[in-house]
């Protein structure tokens, strides 16, 4: 398992866990069912607090990426392509919304913005 | 991460005549839980009281699950806390004549559950001189030493006094890893002092800070990475703006200095404020140099 955490980033370091074991799931690297490594271990071999872990651990099992069965350990959930689908509507929606706030910043009315849009899509 | 306590400290005091302490902090299985503090706060006097290698005046402690009295000074601590425990402290505590070869029976014979092999195998990777008077050693040999010896008789629970110090910044490192490995068994936890922040940083799930014999802030590692940030402000943003979950302050050439434990706040309030991560160096600094408010 290869991640990297970037300890000088503003984004706190479960979000970074979180992030990218979403994203090896999304791409297919981790298949369903994989154990992932137990909270200690992924603390040593990333070198971070294991209550760190344990809160991406438990973000990933909120939002329906991974489940923790008591004494066995956590397991990659079933990649129910609609999860992933919506996962990537939200990010698309993020960045729509970055685009907007920065034309809006700049003095672009709603008019402006979306006929911009439209010319985006057609092109 | 259970509801059992390793280490239970409630108000345990202890007084000198220039010096009183009065701690209260807990050790949970499966927790790395870090003392900061600077030299002369009872970094030491904490772990000595734990260890029964003094005794305390009043208060209530719990080690490895019983209620601990020692009350009476000089007293051999318990061999039970002995044997379960690994322990790092300042001074070796192995007679400096000896040679490691001579130092084994006697680590045989005080810890029932001593891995010698292990042991052996980590001195020799190490590069430890087996035939060296231990008085011979450098102090990096002689902490390493410590350090194999506390987590090779299957401890429950370590208590290393400023394991690293001493250490140069590669056989830092090994060290902590070796202590990140003794820790994938469940069920195991670490004590651990340093005035070497980036040990803790990295290392330390929970952290105490101790000023003048008293527990002064505690917080889980996570949090303090994530959560709390340093705010530089000149004089006159730092009039204006919200005080309300600013911890402490200290006074710069440039205006102030602002310990938050709600860096997004800032963060989303007022933008435009220069915003540090926390770390556990700040903290220190600021609740050492600072005021808090």
């Amino acid at each position: 398992m290869y991640l990297i955490i970037n300890h000088s980033s503003m984004q706190p370091i479960y979000e970074q866990i979180v992030e990218q074991i979403k994203e090896k799931i999304i791409n297919g690297e981790f298949s369903e069912e994989m154990m992932l490594p137990s909270v200690r271990t992924m603390a040593k071999d990333l070198k971070i607090s294991a209550l760190t872990v344990k809160k991406a651990y438990d973000a990933l099992t909120e939002e329906g990426f991974v489940v923790t069965v008591h004494g066995k350990g956590s397991f990659v959930a079933c990649a129910n392509q609609n999860m992933l689908l919506e996962e990537k509507k939200k990010e698309v929606e993020a960045e729509l919304e970055a685009a907007i706030h920065k034309g809006r910043s700049c003095g672009l009315t709603d008019h402006d913005l979306t006929e911009l849009f439209e010319i985006v899509l057609e092109g | 991460m259970g509801k059992d306590v390793m280490i239970k400290l409630n108000h345990v005091q202890k007084k000198y005549p220039d010096f009183s302490m009065d701690c209260s902090l807990t050790v949970y299985p499966g927790m790395i839980t870090g003392l900061i503090g600077a030299n002369g706060e009872g970094k030491s006097t904490t772990f000595k009281l734990i260890l029964g290698l003094i005794g305390k005046e009043a208060g209530e402690m719990e080690v490895l699950g019983k209620k601990r009295e020692c009350s009476n000074d000089g007293k051999q601590p318990e061999k039970e806390i002995l044997q379960q425990t690994g322990v790092v402290l300042a001074e070796t505590g192995f007679g400096s004549y000896f040679t490691i070869h001579d130092i084994i029976p006697f680590l045989e014979d005080l810890y029932p559950e001593f891995e010698k092999d292990k042991f052996l195998q980590y001195c020799e990777e190490y590069k430890l001189p087996m035939n060296k008077k231990i008085k011979e050693f450098s102090t990096g040999m002689k902490r390493k030493l410590q350090i194999f010896a506390a987590i090779t008789h299957k401890a429950k629970l370590l208590l290393l006094d400023e394991p690293t110090s001493g250490l140069d910044v590669v056989a830092r490192e090994q060290m902590l890893t070796l202590l990140r490995e003794y820790m994938e068994t469940e069920g195991r936890a670490i004590l651990i002092s340093s005035h070497l922040s980036g040990d803790l940083e990295t290392f330390c799930d929970d952290i105490y800070l101790i000023q003048k014999g008293t527990i002064t802030f505690h917080e889980e590692m996570d949090r303090l990475l994530d959560a709390y940030g340093l705010l530089k402000v000149s004089d006159e943003v730092y009039k204006k703006m919200d005080k309300s979950h600013i911890i402490c302050r200290k006074k710069e050439n440039f205006g102030w200095s602002c310990l938050t434990d709600q860096k997004a706040y800032y963060q989303m309030h007022n933008p435009e404020i220069v915003i540090e991560k926390g770390s556990v160096d700040e903290l220190i600094l600021l609740m050492a140099g600072g005021e808090r408010i």
